[in-house]
Order: structure tokens, then sequence, then C-alpha cells
């Protein structure tokens, strides 16, 4: 037998035997809006991001108590709706997302913070209920989630320029053991 | 002012109706599980005293000797709006027996919540209860909207939910009414 076939052979018996290890990366494009869909599954856990537009994100936060000079700067930083799920990890998935990574031609750095953005928008003047909003309605910024249902989906912002590609590197860990999960090639709408 | 009433409905419709546009639709959406996670250690429930609807203050240790499904939630919180329907199907299924709901929602008021749930099939008729400055969801230790807690009759803490789920599913409500024995 050829070293191609054994090799062959033994990749065959890796992907049976952990069937949920790595799943192909999906795209998918709103027929009405355009916007994308970023998804892929990984070790168990899945997880998603969908472009949203600025005059979506400056829309929703006008209606929670922001004036649109506000809400801006937030809503031009290149917004998701970031979705991750524990579907069949081995254990209670944990995440610290400032330990994730934006990957672009401009080098690698976390997701936009949300306490910064706290400080920034209550500079700005916003009111505390507006400013409750915004906090509850991010990606939590760390999280534990058990397997077969928890998840949550909340705001990202990846604070590049509008145009910008990158490749989002999602990192947990499972009983201390680390794991990761990549989406490839997402636009900043 | 608002004087007209379709002028009115169309003016609290309308930050629901900018929601839809900015949130994904629920084929986009991870399938909700019927899951609920036993805590290995039970905790006592933290303090809950919040205003309702009609602005009555509700404190959660008046309902000891009664199962309590608590869950945080928010309008603008996709899962959540998704979640709201099943709570009331499992109200339905449990409240003669002793299941109380209350629906904690997070940093709105009366005005943004009344028409969201007017608008609901089939609307709420548990308890919803106002965290305006979300104090009551940190003490509770709540990182993301929706998560939902099971206290059992002697005010323990016994399941845990985060993230949307379906309230009506039959073994969930199954493990609920557990809790009205020794939570099982």
């Amino acid at each position: 037998m050829s070293m191609t076939k054994l090799i062959q052979i033994a990749l065959m018996g890796l992907l049976a035997t952990s069937p949920l290890a790595w799943a192909e990366q999906t795209i998918t494009t709103n027929p009405v809006t355009g916007v994308h869909t970023w998804k892929n599954s990984a070790h168990g856990v899945s997880f998603s991001m969908k472009q949203l537009l600025p005059d979506q994100v400056r829309g929703f936060f006008v209606s929670r108590g922001f004036s649109v000079k506000q809400i801006d700067s937030y809503a031009t930083s290149c917004v998701y709706m970031m979705i991750l799920s524990n579907d069949q990890a081995p254990g209670v998935v944990h995440f610290v997302q400032n330990n994730w990574s934006l990957v672009s031609d401009s080098g690698s750095k976390p997701p936009m913070d949300t306490k910064d953005w706290l400080q920034r928008l209550k500079q700005a003047g916003a009111k505390k209920s507006a400013l409750i909003a915004f906090r509850w309605a991010q990606f939590p910024p760390e999280h534990e989630y058990e397997p077969n249902g928890d998840w949550n989906q909340g705001l990202l912002a990846a604070g590049l320029p509008a145009g910008s590609s990158f490749d989002l590197v999602a990192r947990w860990d499972v009983d201390g053991k680390p794991y990761e999960g990549v989406l490839k090639n997402v636009q900043c709408p | 002012m608002c004087n007209v009433p379709s002028r009115c409905l169309r003016r609290l419709l309308a930050p629901l109706l900018l929601l839809t546009s900015l949130m994904a639709s629920a084929s986009e959406l991870p399938r909700m599980s019927h899951s609920l996670t036993p805590l290995k250690t039970p905790v006592a429930m933290p303090e809950l005293r919040l205003k309702d609807m009609d602005d009555e203050l509700v404190d959660i240790t008046t309902l000891k000797g009664k199962v309590v499904v608590v869950s945080f939630w928010a309008t603008w919180c996709p899962p959540c709006r998704r979640e709201m329907g099943t709570l009331e199907r499992l109200h339905q299924a449990t409240a003669k027996e002793g299941v109380v709901i209350l629906a904690v929602n997070v940093g709105e008021d009366v005005e943004a919540v009344f028409p969201f749930l007017a608008a609901m099939d089939p609307q709420p008729t548990y308890p919803v209860l106002f965290d305006s400055e979300a104090e009551a969801m940190e003490k509770w230790g709540v990182r993301g909207l929706p998560t939902t807690y099971v206290v059992d009759r002697n005010g323990l803490i016994r399941y845990r939910a985060i993230g949307g789920r379906e309230f009506d599913h039959p073994e969930l409500i199954k493990r609920v009414r557990s809790c009205l024995g020794e939570c099982s």
C-alpha cells in the first residue's frame, strides 16, 4: 500500500471518529438586505457573524435612547451579530472575548472592548438607560456555556474600516483544555 | 403628543419594526433546545424585589413554597422574543400546580414593553417585572440575555438556562414540575 493511500485512510479514520472536530464554513446572503453571514463549527461549538449595516446599528440604538451623534462612531466600527452555541462540546465551554483575534492585513487584535465603549459613550453624554441597553445588547465579554443548549447572541464590534476583511479566531477552553475555531475572510460592511 | 390612536400605535410599534430589520430572522438563529442545566450545588436565590406592569411591588420571597421560573429578558433580544410564547404555554400548563413565572425585563419601561406584549401570540399572562437599572440581573449573575433560573420551593436555584429555550417542550415542563417535589 502506498504512503498516500495510508495517509488517506488515516485521515478518513480521524474524520469518522471525530465528526464534530471541524465543519466547513458557510456564507449566506440575505436576498433583501444583501448582508452576509459567516458560519462555522469546531469541536462541538458553532459560531457565526452576521453583518450589520451602520444605518441598522444607528437605528437600533437611537430607538434605545442614543443620539445619532453619540452612537455614530460605534455604528461605523464594523459591527456584527455574533452567535456562539455549545452544541456538543465535551464539557462546559468557557471563553474570554479578549482572547479572541481578528487577523487582518493590519495585524492581529481582539474585538473592541465593551467597557471601553461604555466609557466613551458615557463621556459623550449618553443617558443611563441607553447605556444599559448598549451593555446588554453586546455579545458577552466572558461566559460559560453548558453543552446541549447554552448559547448567546449579541453585537460585536471589530473596530476596522468599512470594506476591510479579517479572520476571526474564537478561542475557548473546556476543563482548561484550549480549543479554537475560525471564520475566514469576514468582511466589514 | 399622540392624540390619534393609529398614530400612537405606529409610534409604539416603530422600534419593534426597526428591531426586526436589525436582528436575525428565526431561520438564521440556532435551534432552541429544551435543556436545563442542574446546578451541582444549589444556591440560595438572590434578592428580587421589583415593580410589575401595574406598578405593584413583587417580592420573590413571598413565593416560598412555590416553584419560581425567573427569566431575564428584553424586547430587543431576539431569543427572548422567541421564548416568551413558550414561557406562556409553560405557565398555562403548570400555574395551577404551583409554578410561578417571573419575566424580568432589563432596562426598559412599560411604554416599550406593553406594545411588545400586546403584539404577542400567545400574550404572556404571567407577571412581567422591571429591572430598569439592571441591578437585579447583576445580583443574579446574569451575563447574557436571555438567562433563566428555576427556583425550588425552598428558595434554592436548581436549574439554569443560558440562551433561548423551548419552555413548552414536554421534557422541560417535566423538569420544572419535578421541582414541585425534589427536582430530578
